[in-house]
Formats: C-alpha cells, structure tokens, sequence
C-alpha cells in the first residue's frame, strides 16, 4: 500500500522534472498558443451567445472570464503612467491600476459587441529583443475589412502574460500614455484618479 | 479642382475616425509584478497648431453631428448590407488602384502586381468592383496612399494638422491627400456627376463607422488627443510596415 503510493509520487515526481525539462523547447511557441486560445476562447463564446441577446453584462462577462486573467494590469498601467507613476503613493497605485482596469474590460467588452462573426488569424510571433519578451501579430476576419491586433507579452513567473495591444499600429498602453500625461500635468495624480472615476461612472 | 478638397476631404477624415478602437482588458492583482516598464518616451505628441487644430476639430464634429452622420445612419438603414458592401467595393476598387500605384513608388513592384491584379479580376469578374473577388483569391486589399510614400522616402510628418472636414493629418499626409485629389479621374468628370461619386463615397465610408465611433467616445478622456495620437502611431505603423521587406502592411 505505502509501496503503491510511493511510486506513484516517484512516478509523478519523474513526470513532472520531465516536463521541466521539456519546457524550454516549446517556450518559444507558447505566447503564440496562448493568443491562440485566449482568441478561440473570446469569439466562441461571442458566437454561443443567442443573436442578439448578448449585451454589454454578457460581453463584461466573457472578458473578465478568459481575457482578465493572461493581462498584466499592473504592468499595464505602468508602462501607461511613463514617469509619473513614481509620483504616486502606494495607496494611489491601487486605485490607478484598479479603475484603469474597469474602464478597460468595459472599452474591450464594448468593442466586441460590435463584431458579430470574427475569426482570429495568428499570423506569426516577433521577438522584442529578447526570447522573453515578443509580439504575436494577428488578424481579426469576418468584418468588411480584417483588422491587424498584435499583442505584446512577456514571459512572467507563471506563463506569459500581456502587456500591451495594439490594433492597427495604435498601441492602446501609448494612446493612454498621452492622455495621462496630459491629465497629471493638469490635475495631478489625484487628478488622474478623478478623472478615471468620472470615466467609469464612479 | 476648387471644390475637391472639401470633397475627398470628406473621405480622409472618415477614414481616420476609424483610427482608435481599443481593444484590451486587465484586472488588478493582489500581488503586484514588479517589472521594469520597456522604456517609455514621456512626451506628448509636438501640436505646435493645437488651438487651431482643436477648433477645426470641433467644426468637424458639428459638421458630422448636423449633417453626415444623420445622412450615413439613414443610408445604413434603408440599404441592405450586401448592397452597402457593393458600393464600398466599388469605391474601393478605385482605391487599390491608387494602392498599385504607391506601391511601384514604394520599390514594391510584387506588391503593387497584386493591387492591379485585385483591380483586374474584380473590375472584370467582380462587375465594375462591385464584389471583392480578389479577397477570396488570395489578392488581399492593402492601403498605400502618397503620404505613406513620401514618408517611405523619409519625408518627415510634420506638424499635426485637423484639416476641415478631412479631419486628422499632417503637413506631409496632406500633400499626399493634395497629390491624390488633383489625379483622381472622378475630379474631371461633369460636376453634378463627380458630386454624387464623392458624396455616395462619403456616405458610405461614414455609414461604416456608425457602430465604432461611441468607442472613442467611451474610452478616450480627450477625444482630441486620444484621436491625434492614434492617428500619428498608425500613420507611423504604415510607414514602418512599408520599409520592413516581408511584412505586409495592416489591412483594412
């Protein structure tokens, strides 16, 4: 019995440094399979919704069930703070990061409600310099025209994780860039926040 | 000639209120990853005509309001979407025409053999290009205007520039528009007759952002800026893409 149980830890064990070991090899692929996946994810569930009953509750939904997870918010805002993310305190980087993230999962559910029927091509995986850090080009088809979406990743601690999007060469983390900015040099990080709060109708 | 700017201006500016719709989600964690951001250029975009800009943008938000984008929701909703598609193919099959044309100039001459090819069958097999044959032979439509090419060459943007009604461009993209208005056939064709092209063209292009625009409108905190550097980062995206040997340039 304890002979049992412990050769199938043995077993596990050697499957397990096994698996390890095979990691390096398919590291490369993996962001590739992750958009792969996080795209199928998204429009199959779009395309199970009835027509037309799928409304922004729903599409919210299916956002912070298969998108929220592989996105590095708080890298995110970051990257979209520039320098002036060292000008908050810790309690307002928890408040940026937290309502930046609303107003993002509810732009992102919005903008799928206006597709319908859409497939997602990967087109091909870039590297940003490094092997931990690339940019997986897609194309989104099924509208009047396809749209370019390329993601940014890089490899996090757990899998990878996504750190920017960019639809059409506009990079959504340098469009907000600007406008914070803009908002900081104006009100302040406090201002930031408030103006984040507006946005989302808080 | 006089009347054209105002005209194919229409055009660009619908064109770039497509520019812009955000596609993105996150969540706050607990534990933060502390990862040093790739650096991150902290400058707002150079606007040196931002007053002026800014009120040409307003007019052209009022012009849209008041007069376009009522005409374009009619239109949508009166016309069945295959039909919708035809006129947009039509119009677009001018386009690529244009695309064939900044290709060569470009140094793309495989590029540009495709965009005559796509002309060729969907004029012929398409019927006049009202459907997109080509599409669905492996002749995918892209977008090359003159202001890619000169920017191909290494022309600089320039400053920023709100054009009325075309909306969105820069000193550079609007030489480009200039070039492109004063050869396009449609500008030497009986006045009445080129009037209605333009004025279908416009429509139709404006009927195909009516489910994208309350994006921008949603997303952007100043729809001014989010709009100016969206534009500026696709504009620098299409060039970009044009000088890369392999990679083609984002359809749309």
């Amino acid at each position: 019995m304890t002979n049992a149980i412990s050769a199938a830890v043995v077993r596990l064990a050697l499957a397990l440094a096994l698996c390890a070991a095979a990691l390096p090899a398919f590291a490369q692929s993996a962001p590739e399979q992750l958009v792969r996946k996080l795209a199928a994810e998204v429009t199959e569930s779009v395309r199970k919704s009835p027509a037309g009953t799928a409304d922004a509750a729903r599409y919210n939904e299916i956002v912070t069930r298969s998108l929220v997870p592989r996105f590095d918010f708080d890298r995110i805002t970051q990257i979209a703070m520039g320098r002036n993310w060292a000008k908050a305190d810790a309690g307002q980087k928890r408040r940026i990061v937290d309502e930046f993230s609303r107003l993002l999962v509810r732009t992102y559910s919005n903008a799928l409600s206006t597709l319908n029927e859409a497939t997602v091509e990967v087109k091909g995986t870039r590297s940003n310099g490094s092997d931990s850090d690339v940019t997986v080009r897609t194309q989104m088809v099924g509208g009047r025209s396809p749209v370019a979406i390329d993601y940014n990743l890089y490899a996090a601690g757990g899998g990878w994780k996504v750190y920017d999007v960019t639809v059409e060469g506009v990079s959504l983390v340098s469009a907000y860039r600007d406008e914070f900015t803009q908002l900081v040099a104006n009100g302040g990080v406090d201002g930031l926040i408030a103006a984040l709060q507006r946005k989302n109708g808080r | 000639m006089k009347f054209s700017s105002a005209k194919l201006a229409a055009i660009a500016f619908l064109a770039s209120a497509l520019v812009g719709t955000p596609a993105f989600a996150a969540k706050p964690k607990a534990k933060p990853v502390p990862l040093p951001p790739p650096p991150a250029q902290q400058q707002v975009a150079d606007d040196p005509l931002e007053p002026l800009n800014r009120a040409i943008f307003e007019f052209n938000d009022l012009l849209d309001k008041l007069l376009l984008k009522p005409v374009a929701t009619i239109y949508s909703t009166i016309l069945p979407t295959p039909v919708q598609d035809g006129v947009s193919n039509v119009f677009g099959n001018l386009d690529d025409v244009y695309t064939g044309v900044n290709n060569i100039l470009q140094g793309k001459p495989e590029r540009a053999g495709k965009d005559f090819g796509r002309v060729l069958v969907n004029t012929t097999l398409g019927i006049g290009g009202i459907f997109d044959v080509g599409s669905r032979i492996g002749l995918e439509k892209s977008e090359e205007d003159f202001g890619q090419t000169f920017g191909v060459w290494g022309v600089s943007p320039g400053p920023y520039i709100v054009l009325p009604v075309l909306g969105p461009s820069t000193a550079r993209d609007a030489v480009g528009r200039g070039v492109r208005i004063v050869s396009d056939p449609r500008m030497y064709l009986p006045p009445a007759w080129e009037w209605s092209l333009l004025g279908v063209n416009v429509v139709s292009l404006r009927a195909r952002s009516l489910r994208t625009e309350g994006l921008l409108e949603q997303a952007s905190f100043d729809r001014y800026g989010f709009v100016r550097s969206s534009y500026l980062m696709r504009r620098e995206a299409l060039v970009r893409d044009a000088l890369e040997p392999g990679s083609q340039s984002p359809g749309r």
